[in-house]
């Protein structure tokens, strides 16, 4: 069994304290934000009658918008609006912090357009929203995800007139 | 990460009075999240609907995901989903 020594940081001088810092600073844990309590808007009407809107972090965007900024510590609380009938090849995943492989062969692993056009095709939903959502989840600050991407976010699907929400991860 | 972004965005859009319901294959980071609804599975990140060019087992989560919008009585709603990966992986 491997014994890990600890490591020897005499020479590394300032550099092994400022990446100390960044980590603290930078890492997920550092940064907690979360909902304080879980809010809960009940259903108003059924979803057979409800306008549906989809929304990723898996850094979806359209092959003519630019892309997600994936190398910074900042992260990106940027989002893009991807329209209803855009046709799925020209979607792009800009993240660096899963294997996008199999979003690239099928975006609905993601963003599941195709089955929620079938889902209106055979009632079981009302309609689809006129746009749909991407954003890039990967943000070791949360700040600006919490204090300007979600209430723009809800602005956008209160503007499209959107009953109810569906939210996926990348 | 992916995960707080997700609860951050769907708890303000949830409390603009819009209904909301999420997946997630992190369910330890969306349970800390306080989300008003959500389901979770141990599939891989990336492919949180399941396998490109499935259609049926993409169905079989997103319906999921309606009955728990049309089922849950309060916040936070976090359910298992019964749906198991092609193959059992010790990262997963």
């Amino acid at each position: 069994m491997m014994t890990l020594e600890p490591l020897d940081t005499t020479d590394l001088g300032d550099k092994y304290e400022d990446w100390v810092r960044f980590i603290a600073r930078t890492h997920h844990a550092a940064n907690p934000r979360t909902n304080q309590v879980a809010p809960f808007t009940p259903l108003s009407k059924p979803l057979s009658d409800s306008r549906v809107a989809l929304l990723t972090t898996a850094g979806a965007h359209l092959d003519d918008q630019a892309p997600f900024q994936v190398a910074t510590v900042a992260g990106d609380h940027t989002y893009r609006l991807i329209p209803d009938d855009v046709e799925l090849g020209r979607l792009r995943f800009t993240h660096t912090h899963y294997d996008t492989s199999s979003a690239e062969q099928d975006p609905n692993v993601v963003i599941p357009l195709d089955r929620l056009h079938e889902l209106v095709e055979r009632g079981r939903v009302g309609s689809a929203s006129p746009v749909h959502v991407g954003m890039m989840g990967f943000n070791p600050d949360p700040t600006g995800v919490a204090d300007e991407l979600a209430p723009a976010v809800a602005g956008v699907l209160l503007e499209a007139q959107v009953d109810v929400a569906i939210l996926v991860p990348g | 990460m992916c995960h707080r972004s997700v609860g951050l965005v769907q708890g303000e859009i949830e409390r603009a009075g819009i209904p909301t319901v999420s997946l997630s294959v992190r369910p330890e980071v969306t349970y800390g999240m306080n989300v008003p609804r959500a389901a979770y599975l141990r599939f891989p990140h990336g492919n949180p609907l399941g396998e490109p060019d499935r259609p049926e087992q993409h169905h079989v989560i997103l319906e999921a995901l309606l009955r728990l919008l049309e089922t849950a009585t309060g916040a936070p709603t976090l359910v298992e989903l019964p749906v198991r990966w092609k193959r059992w992986e010790p990262w997963l």
